[in-house]
């Protein structure tokens, strides 16, 4: 277990915490700036370096601009009337999150207990990874050939999204 | 207790902390951002499985995620302008026209 990765998920946990709690949305939106990148750190430390230039470029660069622009031009300042919730229900949501979070801790023990004999793995070993020349290209290559059906389906996806956000956003003309 | 059991249990605590950001906050646009977060979790928690299975399917679906929510934030931020044009606050209590 490397040090480095348990610090960046220390950061992490924190960095949530503090975006439930602030009462400022631009405090919680640079919280997730914070986690974004340190996402895309840990993706750079275990070896998977496209998801993390994809995570850093789109995520913490672009959703996370539109984010802090529309604070910015919406003027949302501090949350008075937030939080008007009972603290009943208040501790009641935080107790039933961590029960949510300890069922899938003990999932996830159960899954690493079992361990490499029960599992069967693909393929695409860290060896082999390097053999084909590196992540990125191992990556690249399965986008443009096998899966590039859903690449050109997503990107008009993300077509019609646009033109939806500029027809959504638009001011009215009549 | 190895790497990636570490990154499963920080893609969980996100998980969690971005369902009760969801839940508890009234502001739409921390809404938005808890689903966010909720979308880095899920990915997160992809790569680490499909990093342990040795495969590189989780990574090429983590792509698809970004892209979508990409579009859902562009789709959500753009509801939410036009939620602020009309009743002046982007709260969820101002928003009560179908209440009735």
């Amino acid at each position: 277990m490397s040090v480095v990765i348990v610090i960046l998920c220390a950061i992490a946990a924190v960095l949530a915490v503090t975006m439930l709690f602030a009462k400022s949305p631009i405090t919680s939106a640079l919280s997730l700036l914070g986690i974004l990148i340190l996402t895309a750190a840990i993706y750079g430390l275990i070896g998977e370096h496209m998801v993390a230039t994809i995570q850093l470029i789109v995520y913490a660069g672009a959703i996370m601009v539109l984010f802090i622009f529309s604070i910015m031009l919406l003027n949302l300042n501090n949350a008075n009337d937030d939080y008007k919730r009972t603290p009943a229900i208040f501790a009641g949501s935080i107790v039933m999150g961590l029960g949510i979070f300890g069922f899938i801790a003990y999932g996830i023990k159960q899954f690493y207990a079992q361990d490499a004999a029960g599992r069967t793995l693909g393929f695409f070993s860290p060896e082999v990874i390097t053999y084909l020349g590196g992540n990125s290209k191992v990556v690249s290559h399965a986008l443009f050939s096998q899966f590039y059906v859903s690449f050109e389906v997503i990107s008009l996806a993300l077509l019609v999204a646009i033109v939806g956000a500029v027809v959504l956003a638009k001011r009215k003309v009549d | 207790m190895n790497n990636e059991m570490l990154i499963q249990l920080l893609a969980a605590f996100l998980f969690v902390m971005g369902m009760l950001i969801v839940s508890l906050r009234r502001d739409t646009i921390m809404i938005l951002m808890g689903i966010e977060l909720m979308l880095n979790a899920a990915n997160l928690s992809m790569v680490a499985f499909s990093k342990a299975s040795h495969m590189i399917e989780g990574q090429v679906q983590v792509f698809f995620i970004i892209t979508i929510a990409a579009a859902e934030s562009a789709i959500g931020l753009s509801i939410l302008v036009n939620l602020y044009r009309n009743f002046g606050s982007v709260k969820t209590q101002s928003a009560t026209t179908l209440k009735g």
